[in-house]
Formats: structure tokens, sequence, C-alpha cells
């Protein structure tokens, strides 16, 4: 052990070295959140509660009983049912997301040829009934309304929809323009919106 | 460091006998539900068995029941600190399975992120480690910087934890500009950081006396009981699998492998601190050698692949030519099997995959360096005392989503 160690360690200061930072930290801005009444910004594109897209012209849902996301799903929590014959368009009977066993991988979403499923920017939604975040086709796209009337534009898209950088000619046709046009919305609901955001 | 002398009971004439204790599963300090049932002889550990399987949920079967794409997700769950890595070194295996060629700026993507992802893994072990010693400033600090990578995550793909980001054959997204700026202007920054954090434990006593001596194993001894990582190379074993056999951009790119000495906690501490400053050259030479191009390979299986194989189409002919037939053929996955392994922040992760032809993997077997860590738990606390097991626990960084599966 040399001196210079030797003085090092009776005078403590490699401690005192550490407490020097700790005092520097404690005098600058607090990086924490307080968080139920300061909220931090979500990226768009966060892989948050699902919404089913409700068509702006005939108010109902856009799926087509695909059975595309049900089949990709990796928790396999997604339960379609639908009525039609072979050679004729579907009809959506059950159309039902089991929250919990989610995992959000945002594969239906990147999955479905019409872009009628979403996970939107929306993350609080814990709830005291587990009925609550069993989601069938209205509550899907109840949610969708409830996520719309949070925005502050005339359009919403969707990262998921068509992901970027990936070669258009491998994107089904309704997926290469991915962009909802919030026409449900009228011009004073939206400034109201801005008004209360 | 001098050993310190314990006054035994049974020397001073006093009767005694050995005390069992379960350690865990819900013990904060060991990681999960790690539970180890320690047999003791007054504060000595005499026998240390480790229990595994409390977070077992079956992955690698449940693998066996869904197509190549629809497994990704779920290898986000092994390890969740660093999911990016688990998602790669998948996507590697099935790539190399099916015989695709990522393109080349996809692969410095995957670099990129990858060693972002090592760096939060790293972030998170140094915070959990120091604090388990009882460091807990550091914890704080840490978790700082974590949550800028993970913000920066969550701008690429919209999840902080489970990304799921890669793809087979690329990446599911191209990343913008402004996130590469965002995140060489958070390298600029790391660097200072990691002195900070030096500042508060690399010297202090009290870490010093947790650290040194404790855990010793020897480079020979560790290579026997498969230790990989940082976990070996504290040991003086030059074995990284991003040099040994290189995946992704890693051959393109310059970087040293830390070394170890003494095989103790304290230089696998230093490797890893060393490791992180690794980390934040590989990002900066990936942000300079990022190529311009197509993220996806045109060879790529789609997402919603058929379980019987899948197929290769040209969409844009077929959009627009009425009378072009769809054929029902299916390309399918060559039957075989294929071992491989990505390094990832515990240790060399690998996917054996057994292929019979179709779209599902036969089966598949996850060599996880967590699981591979815990049985050397009990030869790490050979003589020491109780305290030291949380050391030791944490000097191997164990992830129990990753050693129980």
């Amino acid at each position: 052990m040399t001196f210079r160690d030797l003085i090092n360690k009776a005078l403590f200061i490699e401690i005192l070295k550490g407490l020097a930072l700790t005092l520097k930290v404690f005098l600058t801005k607090p990086v924490t959140i307080k968080y139920p009444h300061e909220k931090r910004p979500v990226s768009s594109g966060f892989r948050g509660r699902h919404a089913m897209v409700r068509d702006p012209q005939t108010g109902k849902e856009l799926c087509v009983a695909c059975m595309k996301c049900a089949m990709v799903c990796p928790s396999q929590c997604i339960y379609i049912k639908y009525t039609g014959a072979e050679g004729e368009p579907r009809e959506l009977t059950k159309y039902e997301i089991e929250a919990y066993r989610c995992i959000y991988c945002g594969y239906c979403v990147e999955v479905c040829p019409m872009n009628a499923i979403v996970l939107t920017e929306h993350y609080e939604y814990a709830s005291y009934k587990r009925q609550d975040n069993y989601f069938d086709k209205e509550r899907l796209l109840k949610n969708w309304d409830e996520h719309i009337k949070s925005l502050k534009a005339t359009s919403y898209s969707n990262k998921f929809w068509k992901p970027l950088g990936i070669d258009i000619g491998r994107l089904p046709a309704n997926k290469r323009q991915a962009e909802v046009e919030l026409k449900g919305l009228s011009k004073d609901d939206l400034s109201q919106n801005i008004k209360e955001a | 460091m001098e050993q310190v002398e314990i006054t035994k009971g049974s020397d001073i004439g006093l009767h005694t006998q050995e005390l069992t204790l379960n350690m865990g599963p819900q013990h904060p300090a060991t990681h999960g539900v790690l539970r180890l049932f320690l047999e003791l002889d007054g504060e000595v550990v005499k026998r240390c068995t480790p229990h595994v399987g409390y977070l077992h949920r079956g992955i690698e079967k449940l693998s066996e029941s869904r197509a190549y794409p629809s497994v990704m997700p779920l290898t986000d769950r092994l390890d969740y600190i660093s999911s990016m890595i688990n998602n790669i070194g998948y996507c590697i295996a099935v790539e190399r399975l099916m015989g695709i060629e990522p393109p080349p700026r996809a692969k410095y993507i995957r670099t990129l992120l990858a060693e972002l992802t090592r760096i939060s893994s790293h972030l998170l072990w140094l915070a959990t480690h120091a604090l388990d010693i009882g460091a807990m400033t550091v914890f704080l600090y840490c978790f700082r910087e974590r949550e800028q990578i993970l913000g920066m995550f969550e701008d690429v793909i919209g999840a902080r934890l489970t990304v799921s980001y890669p793809r087979i054959g690329g990446v599911r997204c191209d990343i913008t500009d402004g996130f590469l700026e965002g995140v060489g202007r958070f390298i600029d920054e790391f660097p200072s950081r990691i002195v900070e954090y030096e500042t508060l434990i690399d010297k202090n006593r009290i870490w010093l006396q947790r650290t040194k001596g404790i855990g010793v194993i020897s480079g020979e001894e560790a290579v026997r009981w498969g230790l990989t990582g940082a976990t070996l190379r504290g040991s003086g074993i030059n074995y990284d699998v991003r040099k040994k056999m290189p995946y992704d951009a890693y051959d393109e790119i310059e970087f040293d492998v830390p070394l170890g000495q003494n095989g103790d906690v304290y230089d696998r501490y230093r490797c890893r601190m060393e490791e992180m400053r690794q980390s934040v050259r590989i990002i900066q030479q990936c942000i300079e050698k990022m190529p311009k191009g197509e993220v996806l390979s045109k060879d790529a299986p789609d997402l919603d692949m058929n379980p019987k194989g899948h197929k290769r189409l040209e969409p844009e002919m077929s959009l627009w030519s009425a009378n072009v037939s769809f054929s029902n053929e299916y390309t399918t996955t060559p039957k075989g099997e294929l071992y491989s392994a990505v390094e990832a922040p515990k240790g060399e992760l690998g996917f054996y995959i057994v292929s019979d032809g179709t779209g599902r993997p036969y089966r598949m077997r996850v060599r996880s360096p967590s699981f591979v860590h815990a049985a050397a738990i009990p030869r790490l606390c050979q003589g020491h005392m109780i305290a030291d097991v949380i050391a030791v626990i944490g000097t191997i960084d164990i992830v129990m989503g990753e050693c129980d599966r």
C-alpha cells in the first residue's frame, strides 16, 4: 500500500467523492413524474387497449371475418364467429378479445387486411370488474369512439397498419392507404376537444 | 483479500447443529422466484441447492403449436429484461434454418438495438446488484438512464419491455432519422453516467469488501461448468459469441472484449462496466455506418404464415392480371436440426430447432445462460457466508423467466 492509498483511506476520499456526487444530483431537477397527476406523453403507435375501427360511412365495423388475426395471435385470445355460405361475404356474429390473455405484440393489427382492428394509445383501463376487460364487438367499437374523442386531429393512422419501410408490394390493397378520416367528428366537437385538452 | 476469522460455536465447546434455510422463492434479492435450499453452519454455507421451475410457462412446448412468426413474441418472455436480443436470437435461428438473408439495413438496426438492450440490461443488473449489496443510490441513477432507453424502444415499436421488434428476415418497421439522432444524443452523454456509477462504488471500501475474493472460479473450471458471457470473461477466458460466431453486423464493427483476471464478483462487475463502454462504441459505429435501403428481405415469410409452410407470391402481379393462378404449394422449411447462438447480456443464448418441414418447429429448445449459471451457484457459494450468496446471485445476473422458460 502506497502512502497515497493510505492517505485516501484515512481521509475517506472515495466516500467523500461519492457524497459530493449525490449532493450535486440532489440539487438538480427531479426526473420522476407524479404519475396520477402528471402523465408522460405516449409515443404514437404505443400498443395499448384494443379497439375496432368504426367505418365513418356505415357506422359499423370494418371486419370481414377473414380470421387472420385469430390465426396469427400468439396467445390465441381472439374469438371470431361468422355466418355466410362459401363464396359469399361473411357476416361477423361474434368478435371477442380477452385482454387479460393478450400479450400486445400487435400482430393482429399488422396482418389485418382491412385495418379493422387497432391497438390504441390508451393505456389506463384497469378495472374493478373482470368482465370489463373481456372486449366484445360493441365494447371494441366503443373503445374506438372513446379513443378518437381524445384525439386532436381529423384523421388517425396507426404505425402497424402500414409499417414504415416495408415494401408496399407486400401489403394488401387496403393497407396501402392507412389512414382513417374521422368524419364522425364535427368541427365543434373537435374544437371542444382541443379546448378540454 | 484477507479472510475473516469466524469463531464457531463448536470451537468453544457449545452445542451446535446445522440449520437448513429456504432462501426464496419470495425473496427480494433472489431476482425472481429462485429458491435456494441452504444448509448452514452458523453463518457459513455448507451446502446450497438451487430449486428452479417456479416460473415455468412451457414456452418451448407452446412454440410447437405455433407457426414460426407467432413464436417470436413468446421469446420476449424468456429474458424479459433484454427482450430484443431474445427476439433477434430466435429470428436468426429461423433465418438460418430457412436460408434467408436479412438486408444490410435490418442487420445494422438489429445490432444497434441489441446493444441498447445490452446497456439497459446491464444497467438493471448494476442497479439490483448494488442494491442487494447495499448501495442504494446507484439503483436510482441506473433507472434514470434505463428509462431513456425504454422510451426509445417505445418510439420505435410501441412497447417498452416486450418489444417483439425483429421479424424473420428483417425487422417489423424502419427507424427514423430522428430516432438515430436521439440515440446519438444519449450515447454522447452516457459515458459520463458510467463514470458517475463508478465514482459511487468502484473504490468504495464496503463495495470492495463485499465483492473482492467472493465467488472465485478459475477460468478452466468456469468452462467446465458451462458458464458464458461476462460470468466467464471475468475469469479471463476470451469467449464472446459476437466475435467467435459473428451474426448481424458484428463482423463489420470494431469492439473489444473486456476480460477479468481473478474471476471474483468484483472482476465480473468490472467486465460488465467495460462492456457498457464497448456497447457505446458499437452503437456509434452503427449510427455512422447505417446503410440505406430495405428492412425486410423479399424471401421473408409473412406474419400470417400457414402452419403448412409459407407461400411466396408476387403480390404486384396478382393485383393487375386477372387470370393469375394462385399456387397452392407452400415453400416448406427445410427438414433438419439447427443450433444458433447469440450473445445475450447474460451469456450465450442458443436456440436449437428441429424442423420436420412444416411451418411450425417440431421441437424448440432454448439454451438459456441463466439456467446453466443457476447450476453453478452452489460452486460459487462454497464456504462463503450467507450474505455473500446474495452477491453471487447478483453477479451471475440470473433472470428466472429465462431459467425456467
